[in-house]
């Protein structure tokens, strides 16, 4: 697996079959690019009182999310310093201290050494010298409550890593006339494909009218998804007159910047989200933010934000996906319902409802995506035919730097972009230098 | 106290409304899932909650929460020639047991039934999958026979990892 092969996978309008189905490569990318990316670890809305604490496992590593007595959030090795057994299997909990099943060593909170039992038999200099603590993980940041790892401890920051990206989960958490988002306890689901063949559908435009026809009605209108309304507001339009392709979608903006994230504008409704409820909560924006502000909030036309490689935010559904690789061929997503604090209690039905309804492991929207990751899985193995093509859109994109561009409709240049930055992760030993 | 003597409902009663899970049971079997939604009373609705002891469908997440509405427009997409996650399509087997009746006040013609709920699932060449858990009806008595006010479902492991689902439970 040297440079010139990994480059070799990767041109311009196509990538090799290896890239979504050698075991080897996959091993390597959880190294370079899971081994070293900012990762989504959680909220600090799931643990908002001190000694709760909450297990997840983020790129196949178990990790522990607590809020220490003193009102600092730790994100910790889920991983006894003795033998190595995982400490906490209890998705969430409260406790003073955890304590290991196998010998009782115990640790704070904040993993700091408490306990072992019975240490006569242990060397003075070993019980002094050695680090027995739950490690921490390497790097850690947080964002408006979003709590954010990486299991390197050099590269860059979360700031230099996210750049304008960052100010995305703003502008999600700024929907909230309180100012905070909580997240509620998620889906958890697998289906058999490469993580990357997920990512890059997130941004691609010119699959919702085929990969989801079974969701529209034969005018190519989509079922209601989402409604704080009585009546039936903002249902996707998928199809345009004769079932051609809804001219709209061309119009769709796209954009992305360096390490790969990507996003894309609003999908075209047959109506806006106005009515009572939006009334009540603009005016409840509007005790927190200028009017000026209040207009451009609303007026964010955004489908998702792309977190490459690990995570979307999305704000049709009000959610967060969370991308853990799995195998070469199997990946899980954890789906996240996101409250806006302060919002009318009918806009958080509201997301329950679209997210049992499109997101969940029966979901009318997500079921069919699954099925054709999956047929692109077991299609590629089919080894004659090596190349995957991304040529759609080729060259049509706005470049502003070398890694930030801007886009419309049904290109597949996110995708492209996706496979470059890619390439850097798995080319740069320091991730430093990937930064033009 | 004594416990468990079916002695609240009567035989008939416990056997008519066995007949009728085991029919609706049945009608998911064969994907007539129109003629399955159509024994949900008007305000009815079917709930499997993705919580343990999940308090209401506003709790939080839900595996199915589906009102009428919602549930006509899964069942359109159940009969749609192009629903990809089901071509092949999924093949399923219901057993309802352990069946107890309760009515819900005395002298109404509304019954709480308690019961038991496996469900064997199978798509062309995939693992075949195994459900199940503890399962509710609220049935009301209309003429001949019951209409389903709500259906909730407890899967054992409503809170797991699971797979694409495309049929009821």
């Amino acid at each position: 697996m040297d440079d010139r092969y990994l480059r070799a996978l990767i041109r311009p309008d196509r990538v090799h079959r290896d890239f979504y189905t050698s075991p080897e490569l996959f091993e390597l990318e959880m190294e370079r690019i899971f081994g070293r990316a900012w990762l989504f670890v959680g909220h600090d809305s799931q643990v908002p009182n001190p000694g709760d604490f909450v297990s997840v496992t983020v790129a196949r590593q178990p990790l522990l999310v607590t809020r220490h007595a003193d009102g600092s959030v730790h994100v910790l090795m889920n991983r006894c310093a003795h033998r190595g057994a995982q400490v906490c299997t209890e998705p969430y909990g409260n406790a003073t201290q955890l304590r290991c099943p196998y010998h009782g060593w115990t640790y704070g909170l904040d993993g700091a050494r408490l306990g072992v039992p019975y240490r006569k038999r242990y060397a003075d200099e070993f019980l002094a010298t050695e680090a027995i603590r739950l490690e921490p993980i390497p790097r850690m940041a947080m964002h408006r409550g979003f709590i954010f790892g990486s299991f390197t401890a050099a590269g860059p920051s979360l700031d230099a890593c996210f750049g304008p990206m960052k100010g995305h989960l703003d502008d999600m958490v700024d929907r909230a006339p309180d100012g905070e988002i909580e997240i509620g306890r998620p889906f958890r689901y697998r289906f058999n494909a490469n993580w990357k063949i997920q990512l890059e559908n997130q941004n691609d435009m010119y699959h919702p009218m085929f990969t989801h026809e079974s969701t529209t009605d034969e005018r190519g209108t989509q079922f209601r998804r989402q409604g704080a309304e009585e009546d039936q507001a903002g249902k996707v339009q998928l199809l345009g007159a004769k079932a051609g392709l809804n001219p709209a979608w061309e119009q769709l903006q796209l954009g992305g910047y360096p390490f790969g994230h990507t996003f894309s504008g609003a999908f075209p409704t047959d109506r806006g989200a106005e009515g009572p409820v939006q009334a009540r909560y603009k005016a409840l924006l509007e005790q927190r933010y200028s009017a000026e502000r209040v207009t451009d909030l609303l007026a964010l036309g955004r489908h998702n934000s792309i977190f490459y490689p690990h995570f979307t935010l999305q704000y049709l559904t009000t959610h967060i996906r969370v991308m853990n690789p799995i195998a070469v061929d199997c990946t899980e997503d954890v789906i996240y319902p996101i409250r806006l604090r302060g919002a009318p209690e009918e806009m958080w039905h509201a997301t329950i409802r679209s997210n049992n309804n499109s997101h969940s492991p029966s979901g009318l929207v997500m079921t069919d995506d699954m099925e054709v990751w999956s047929r692109c899985q077991s299609g590629l193995k089919a080894k004659t035919g090596e190349w995957v093509h991304f040529a759609r859109g080729m060259g049509e994109e706005v470049r502003i730097a070398d890694d930030t561009y801007r886009a419309t409709g049904t290109t597949e240049v996110c995708a492209r972009e996706q496979q470059r930055a890619w390439l850097r992760y798995m080319l740069e030993p320091d991730l430093g230098t990937v930064i033009a | 106290m004594t416990i468990g003597t079916g002695r609240s409902a009567g035989l008939e009663l416990h056997f008519e409304v066995e007949q009728f899970l085991f029919a609706e049971g049945r009608l998911l079997d064969e994907r007539r899932f129109e003629e399955w939604e159509a024994l949900f009373a008007a305000d009815g609705y079917y709930w499997v909650p993705a919580a343990h002891d999940q308090e209401s469908p506003y709790s939080g997440l839900s595996l199915f929460y589906d009102d009428r509405e919602m549930m006509r427009t899964r069942v359109r997409r159940l009969g749609h020639t192009n629903i990809h996650v089901q071509k092949p399509p999924t093949r399923t087997c219901h057993a309802y047991t352990n069946v107890s009746v309760e009515p819900v006040r005395e002298g109404t013609d509304e019954y709480l039934v308690e019961s038991r709920l496996i469900v064997l699932e199978y798509r062309h060449d995939e693992p075949q999958h195994l459900y199940g858990g503890r399962c509710r009806h609220h049935l009301r008595r209309i003429d001949g026979g019951f209409e389903i006010a709500w259906k909730r479902v407890d899967l054992l492991n409503c809170d797991g990892i699971f797979t694409a689902l495309a049929v009821p439970f």
